[in-house]
């Protein structure tokens, strides 16, 4: 009985706790209302069903989640992520099809004519992108770090700024992808989504760079007190400039990613709103935004899905496209409200009422949760 | 590019030298016997954004035009949101150089307060591929096309595509619930899509005509329901997020799912070639020469301008075979 208790305390304590009752409350909903919404079907040799299109579409979230939780982890925020999206997005299209911007091909239909024609090799096309959106995540790293600035603000600068470079780059046009290799990225299949694949693996990297070099513990030192962290050895500088330039990189991925899905390039649309995404999907997952210092990249990784399968399912009840901020809204205050100390203090008291039959319930919540 | 944008400065600068003598004039309606030439012609271009490949074609149709008639162009990209369209109009209502004011709007409402500033301040007001409701009597003209009979146009396509099913069961895709392109092709639709017994089973509008957007409404479409005959999307891009989303079900566009489509861009050119897009109705994006006459004929005090001049627009089908529709993409400009 103790030994529930006990349990039961701390994995109310625990940071994966919320998002993961988060989620399984949102399947819950779509179980009970949405027959037939995690119906999986095996098709042209992959899986297909609305627990895949969570899947397809969190990814650039899940990807953007993981740089911002170390950002948020320092005590900063990175709210250029979008335009820094948008940017990779641009750089990518036009290294494909540079007519956009009054290159002139020797064929100018060619690029629509053979599905595999790219104007820089393909390789360029996906690293290039990815290193100008690091040296994004540079610039906001330097001027957090060495120019003392509030990341609030300096990031903004970024924020406004990269959606116009964006539209410079593509001569404010939006370029179609004819590339089919390029368009796998986003739309191909290895039985999962490839998109998938891409956010696994930037997952380990992030989780390996966080908890198998020191890093994920300066990075947490920093957040909780930079001072001291200064006069204990670490150099809290390079910290949050390593963080901020992870996380650019993080976003370039997205930005190929969502290109790719949609096979365009949309200076205006891409990234939109995405670092308003990627901050919830942190909160979500319990890392203080604000305060720093502690912080879970399985946490935020959940948070992702859990915004996602909210937007997937509201769809799928038929809400317009339009609302579904509205919607997003209300999972705000939610977060807000579960993560506020009394809320807390309640559910950690839960594990200390004595009603035997309540005790079984939460017992087996517990096994539900632990899986 | 830099190159041009600094003869276009430069050519800015020139003719804010020579209208500073008489920019007050300028300003004020063309009641004086001066004769307005292009040359004389200073347009603020208000553009919506650059949503699609629609879009682009008709930016570069302004520019082009602008600079082969010697029109000074000052070009201002609204993203897509209105209150950018009220602060450009501002701008360029105080602008002295400026004596027309070119709008294709986001919104179909919420422009009058502007446009009677525009006209108390004497700017010729044309309207460009969007209609709005506002007193025609605050604006020279409108040119554009006539979106709802692009819609019966769409209905019309659907119909012909479904002859041979016996599911008529439409989706829809639409565009940006503010946009007068968007209202009217689902009115035309709807007005015409009896003829045939076509049922609209599910509508959805993809905000800012976001096509990441249109493919999520798609995915939500297949899985709700197996039973859906053909898709009626507003533009080449939403329908392109369609065909994505289908092919991802395992379904063959084009066979098991009609698309019908809007634009006839050369990237909806390229679906149709191969056969997934079944429909693509024109909708031409070259309106400038258009737009330009008529503000010229404003500028010179002639009134004989109807309140519309629509278009000239077709529809192409994917079976009209791919070696045709070759043909007539290689001789189109967008």
């Amino acid at each position: 009985m103790k030994g529930n208790r006990r349990i039961w305390a701390r994995l109310t304590d625990s940071m994966l706790f919320l998002p993961t009752v988060a989620l399984l409350l949102m399947l819950l909903v779509d179980a009970i209302f949405r027959p037939g919404f995690f119906t999986l079907e095996f098709k042209d040799g992959h899986l297909y069903g609305n627990l895949i299109d969570i899947l397809v579409h969190g990814s650039p979230t899940m990807i953007l989640a993981m740089g911002m939780t170390l950002v948020i982890a320092t005590g900063g925020v990175d709210l250029s992520v979008g335009a820094v999206m948008a940017i990779s997005a641009s750089v990518a299209a036009i290294m494909m099809n540079p007519t956009i911007v009054g290159m002139n091909l020797a064929d100018p239909k060619l690029f629509i004519n053979n599905p595999q024609y790219t104007w820089m090799p393909l390789p360029l096309v996906i690293i290039v992108p990815l290193i100008v959106a690091t040296l994004c995540g540079l610039w906001n790293g330097v001027l957090v770090s060495y120019g003392r600035i509030q990341p609030m603000v300096a990031t903004l600068v970024l924020m406004i700024a990269g959606r116009g470079i964006a539209q410079l780059i593509t001569n404010a046009i939006q370029i179609i992808i004819f590339n089919d290799t390029y368009a796998f990225i986003g739309n191909g299949y290895i039985v999962f989504p490839f998109a998938l694949y891409v956010a696994l693996a930037l997952f380990v990297v992030a989780w390996l760079i966080a908890w198998r070099t020191p890093i994920g513990l300066f990075v947490q030192s920093v957040g909780i007190n930079f001072r001291s962290s200064y006069y204990s050895g670490i150099d809290e500088k390079k910290v949050k400039l390593f963080a901020y330039a992870f996380c650019g990189f993080c976003a370039g991925i997205a930005g190929l990613i969502v290109t790719s899905n949609i096979r365009t390039s949309d200076a205006n649309q891409i990234g939109l709103n995405s670092e308003l995404d990627a901050i919830l999907a942190v909160v979500i997952g319990g890392t203080l935004l604000g305060a720093g210092g502690r912080f879970s990249l399985m946490g935020s990784a959940i948070g992702a899905l859990v915004l996602q399968t909210m937007i997937t399912s509201t769809l799928s009840f038929g809400v317009p496209a339009s609302a579904i901020t509205a919607v997003k809204a209300l999972v705000v205050i939610a977060v807000v409200l579960l993560y506020a100390e009394q809320v807390k203090n309640f559910t950690r008291g839960l594990g200390n009422i004595s009603i035997p039959g309540f005790r079984g319930r939460g017992g087996s919540t517990l096994e539900e949760v632990a899986q | 590019m830099t190159n041009s944008r600094t003869i276009r400065i430069a050519a800015a600068i020139a003719v804010t030298a020579l209208l500073a003598g008489c920019s007050a004039s300028a300003a004020t309606p063309p009641a004086t016997a001066k004769t307005y030439t292009y040359k004389d012609m200073t347009v603020g271009f208000i553009q919506t954004g650059s949503e699609s490949g629609w879009r682009a074609a008709n930016t570069s149709s302004f520019n082009e035009d602008a600079k082969s008639k010697g029109i000074t162009l000052k070009f201002y990209d609204s993203q897509n949101k209105i209150e950018n369209q009220i602060t450009a109009f501002n701008q360029f209502i105080q602008d002295p150089q400026v004596n027309v004011i070119v709008l294709a709007a986001v919104g179909t409402t919420g422009y009058d307060d502007v446009l009677k500033q525009a006209k108390a301040a004497g700017k010729v007001v044309v309207l460009e591929d969007r209609r709005i409701e506002a007193d025609s009597s605050l604006y020279y003209t409108y040119i554009g096309s006539d979106f709802n009979a692009e819609g019966q146009k769409g209905a019309k396509a659907m119909c012909d595509l479904l002859k041979n099913s016996t599911g008529k069961k439409v989706v829809e895709i639409g565009g940006d619930q503010a946009a007068s392109a968007a209202i009217d092709r689902a009115k035309g639709f709807r007005e015409k899509m009896g003829d045939c017994g076509i049922t609209v089973t599910a509508t959805q509008s993809a905000p800012g005509w976001d096509p990441v957007q249109g493919k999520a409404i798609m995915e939500a479409y297949l899985k709700n329901s197996k039973d859906i005959q053909g898709v009626y999307a507003h533009n080449d891009e939403l329908a392109i997020a369609a065909i994505q989303a289908i092919e991802a079900a395992g379904l063959t566009p084009g066979k098991d799912i009609q698309v019908v489509g809007f634009d006839a861009t050369a990237n909806g050119f390229k679906y149709l070639i191969s056969g997934k897009l079944g429909a693509d109705i024109e909708c031409n994006p070259l309106l400038a020469p258009q737009v330009y006459e008529a503000a010229l004929k404003a500028l010179n005090g002639d009134n004989s301008v109807p309140k519309w001049v629509p278009s000239q627009e077709g529809e192409f089908f994917a079976a009209q075979g791919a070696a045709t529709l070759q043909s007539i993409l290689d001789t189109r400009k967008y």
